[in-house]
């Protein structure tokens, strides 16, 4: 059966797959630490990576941003159209990967409360484990309710 | 490979040579001695008991007791790891330069050490090669312009923090180790753009000299920081941008993979830079104003300079918005791109520079990114 | 030089359209079409793409001294004027070996973590006297990978940039070595111990103070002390107590003997294309050896490695020294026996009686 996107199903079965593929830990990946949120139109979910291992990932509100290293935010047409190039293409093509959408945008992708820079640059630190993430997700049923 | 008496070292083979071999029957006990043991007085702390964690045993779980207590002044000259037992007749081996802790110091480095090693990766194996394909000739022309580019200046971030690893005492072996695996990672860097440049029909081009050893470069700092602020701070967070706009403007899944993976390792050296920029703000205020002239001299030197492709006409800055843009005939396009992402490095970096303790500088006016960023916008 | 295909249209195309938008300057392209060979295509084989696979053409010609004082890429093209930075080590003779590249390659593929790679919930309580000797030799091995470190990274920035294989597979040294450092202090830390006492220096003194270049240095460093330490992990694996400590030595076996491969490989070289370097390292080992049996003297880590061998103290004099002898020997053979290879006499006579006396016991 087919999660739906977004919601903390489909988070979590991505998890699952990320988790028990130790691939996603050579090349690149490996050790994380860090707490973020993916900001989908007015929904929030945060996606904690603590050493090798993605943490459960729960729903929060708009307020639960302040604590994050950083947010992914875009409007959930354009989350739709990212995570759909990833299922068919078994992974991001060259357009939608997470740096491009970052860079390629002129409102960003990845944004902060807090505003400091050391813990944004998170998200470069650790880009290789958010992209092997959302990767993960082309190996899970998904539709959009 | 060379074959020799000792060597016998296999590529590939998981084997070390066991010949000449150990001798598998010990002539037990024909020569009996007695064994002083005086030593086993003479030794560190005891009792320790470092236990594994989620992460494994990492350098903060062994931070324990006189083991995790780093002096402020180092006056171990022998080499000695920090918490031994000092031999009095040990001989003076180090000649260590950095032996105060506020000079190298940062509150992170064992965590970014065990960052490092948990993810390296191989420009060989885990890079796509396979995905290259020939490109137009004015976009491989420009490609080859910045791999060029960046295997001549990546090792900069190589040789010199090597240098002052090789002067820092081992008390502070926490801050030296990322250095190490810094250098790791820039070997790398110099290996992958050289790939990138000899892998698709093109071939390196003519280097631009811009890391000549003059006057306020990184490589003729006399004082750690002042290295550090103008490498990891100004210099590699220049750089980053550079391999981030590298992805953004990537032809193929090889592309992609480098710039990215470069990306990462580059924003954990920046990450060393604006921490340890952080301790000596908050630990040695007395050198506030030092560092505020070092931070005047980089942006001036490093932002503005020929070291920073995204400047306006640079070889490096011309093939960038080459790529940006998608061809020459594009460059105006590409240009505009380029300019954008130039702001946003600029407004990184001084973000960075806040979040290190001396952001006053971009609202007193001494700083002059600001007036960077306006030329840039205009 | 070889003009790059794109360069003429480039530059015509450019010139036509850009700089017609207002405050958008035109491209130079001055750069464009300088290139020393154009039209390189390395392709990946079965181990990738490794940087071995780039010399090909005017990009893998090697020239037995590199003359250029700046950071430019081997086959690219230099730029005039460019202030010099000064190497002092330009000629390939001192620091070349061929498999520097593949060595390189190698360091990465078989990387590995203290942390994660070692299974440290194996460590069990031992017997007082043989966790202070783990302990002890522990300190001495941090002691050893504290050299490697200083020594290493005290010459990388003094090498040109002509022989980047060798610049680079030595960052992999130096970061094998700071691995050591780590995981040898993590197994002094983990077990109900702590760190010993520190070791006497003076052949760390000796390595340090290799003023007449990298090629003496590298004597010391892998030819003398490597061979030692490649031996000396070779025991402590076949007598380790678990496998976390089985674990340890056998990785940071695999580093050395990529390290050892290095080093005698540059000896060799150097030998084979310096006149009297064959004369000079006998006159380096002459001095060193006398340096090494003093050090040797000491019975701190000789002890250490007893009890570690015997399982304990009680049979460490007995069990514990012959195979403390069995290993002195393996030792001094495989160091005779290299320098002979290399073509460096070293006749007993020569050497101090407290290291041939190994040479009879295997």
């Amino acid at each position: 059966m087919a999660s739906v996107f977004p919601s903390e199903d489909w988070f979590n079965e991505v998890r699952s797959v990320f988790n028990s593929d130790d691939s996603y830990r050579g090349a690149g990946g490996g050790s994380c630490e860090c707490r973020s949120a993916m900001k989908i139109g007015r929904r929030v979910f945060l996606l904690n990576f603590e050493g090798i291992e993605c943490a459960p990932v729960v729903e929060a509100d708009k307020g639960a941003l302040a604590d994050v290293d950083f947010y992914l935010d875009m409007p959930l047409a354009d989350w739709q159209a990212m995570v759909k190039d990833i299922a068919a293409n078994g992974g991001a093509s060259l357009h939608y990967t997470l740096n491009t959408l970052d860079l390629d945008r002129a409102e960003g992708l990845s944004h902060s409360v807090h505003e400091d820079q050391f813990r944004e640059d998170l998200f470069f630190r650790y880009n290789q484990t958010f992209q092997f993430f959302f990767d993960a997700s082309a190996r899970i049923k998904t539709s959009f309710g | 490979m060379v074959k020799g008496p000792y060597i016998g070292y296999i590529l590939g083979d998981l084997n070390y040579r066991r010949e000449p071999g150990m001798s598998e029957a010990v002539d037990l006990a024909t020569v009996e001695i007695e064994l002083k043991l005086d030593w086993m007085n003479r030794q560190g702390e005891w009792q320790t008991h470092a236990k594994p964690g989620k992460s494994g045993l990492t350098l903060a779980d062994i931070q324990i007791g006189s083991y995790g207590e780093t002096p402020e002044i180092s006056d171990n000259m022998t080499g000695r790891p920090r918490g031994a037992q000092a031999r009095p007749g040990s001989f003076r081996i180090g000649n260590y330069s950095v032996r105060t802790k506020n000079e190298i110091w940062l509150e992170n480095a064992s965590f970014l050490y065990e960052e490092a090693l948990q993810r390296q990766w191989s420009s060989a194996t885990d890079v796509p090669w396979h995905t290259i394909e020939p490109l137009p000739d004015d976009i491989e022309e420009a490609q080859c312009e910045l791999a060029t580019f960046l295997t001549e200046v990546e090792f900069v971030a190589g040789d010199v923090p090597a240098r002052w690893i090789s002067e820092t005492t081992p008390d502070y072996f926490e801050p030296r180790n990322v250095l190490l695996a810094q250098v790791m990672d820039e070997a790398r860097h110099m290996d992958v753009f050289r790939k990138r440049a000899l892998a698709n029909g093109g071939g390196l081009m003519q280097a631009t000299g811009g890391t000549a050893g003059v006057v306020g470069s990184i490589d003729l700092a006399r004082d750690f920081t002042e290295m550090s602020s103008r490498l990891h701070i100004s210099g590699e967070g220049a750089v980053l941008t550079i391999f981030r706009m590298g992805e953004l403007m990537a032809y193929n899944d090889a592309e992609k993979a480098i710039y990215r993976l470069c990306a990462q390792d580059e924003a954990r050296h920046v990450a060393f830079g604006v921490m340890h920029m952080r301790y000596m703000s908050e630990e040695a205020p007395d050198r506030h104003e030092e560092i505020e002239c070092y931070l005047d001299e980089a942006e001036r030197q490093i932002l503005a300079g020929s070291q920073n492709p995204a400047g306006n006409q640079t070889a490096s800055s011309e093939a960038l918005a080459i790529l940006l843009g998608g061809g020459v005939a594009h460059y105006d396009e590409g240009f505009r791109k380029l300019m954008a992402i130039r702001r946003r490095q600029l407004v990184e970096y001084m973000k960075r520079v806040k979040s290190a303790g001396f952001g006053k500088r971009f609202e007193n006016g001494r700083s002059q990114v600001k007036e960077m960023m306006a030329v840039s916008a205009a | 030089m070889a003009k790059a295909k794109a360069s003429q249209a480039a530059a015509e195309s450019a010139a036509g359209q850009a700089g017609a938008i207002d405050g958008i300057p035109q491209p130079k392209l001055d750069w464009a079409g300088r290139s020393n060979q154009w039209g390189t295509r390395v392709k990946p084989n079965a181990y990738g793409l490794r940087l071995g696979d780039l010399n090909v053409g005017i990009y893998g010609e090697i020239p037995d001294q590199w003359q250029d004082q700046t950071r430019n890429p081997r086959g690219a093209i230099p730029r005039k004027g460019v202030p010099p930075l000064g190497f002092a080590i330009r000629d390939k003779s001192d620091l070349w070996a061929e498999s520097s590249g593949d060595l390189y390659e190698e360091a990465i593929q078989r990387r590995w973590a203290p942390a994660t790679d070692i299974p440290w919930n194996t460590l069990k309580p031992l017997n007082e006297g043989l966790e202070r000797a783990i302990c002890q030799v522990s300190t001495e091995l941090c002691q050893y990978a504290n050299c490697d470190v200083e020594t290493i990274t005290s010459w990388q920035h003094q090498m040109a940039y002509g022989y980047h294989e060798v610049k680079q597979f030595l960052a992999t040294a130096s970061f094998d070595a700071a691995r050591q450092f780590e995981a040898f202090r993590k197994r002094a830390l983990s077990n109900g111990g702590g760190l010993g006492l520190e070791g006497p220096g003076q052949v760390n003194r000796m390595i340090l103070e290799s003023r007449g270049g990298w090629t003496e240095a590298v004597t010391y460093l892998f030819l003398m002390r490597g061979t030692f330490t490649m031996t000396m992990l070779r025991y402590l694996e076949r007598y380790a107590h678990n496998d976390a400590e089985r674990a340890l030595y056998r990785y940071t076996l695999q580093d050395k003997a990529r390290q050892m491969t290095y080093g005698l490989e540059h000896l060799q070289y150097s030998i084979a294309h310096q006149d009297d370097m064959a004369l000079i390292m006998q006159q380096l080992l002459f001095i060193g050896d006398r340096v090494w049996a003093r050090e040797m003297k000491d019975h701190v880590l000789m002890e250490a490695l007893c009890v570690v061998f015997a399982g304990g103290i009680s049979d460490a004099g007995t069990t514990g020294y012959a195979i403390y002898r069995q290993m002195m020997g393996d030792f001094m053979n495989s160091y005779v026996d290299t320098c002979e290879w290399l073509g460096v006499k070293r006749q007993p006579e020569m050497m101090p009686n407290s290291m041939t006396q190994y040479l009879k016991v295997n």
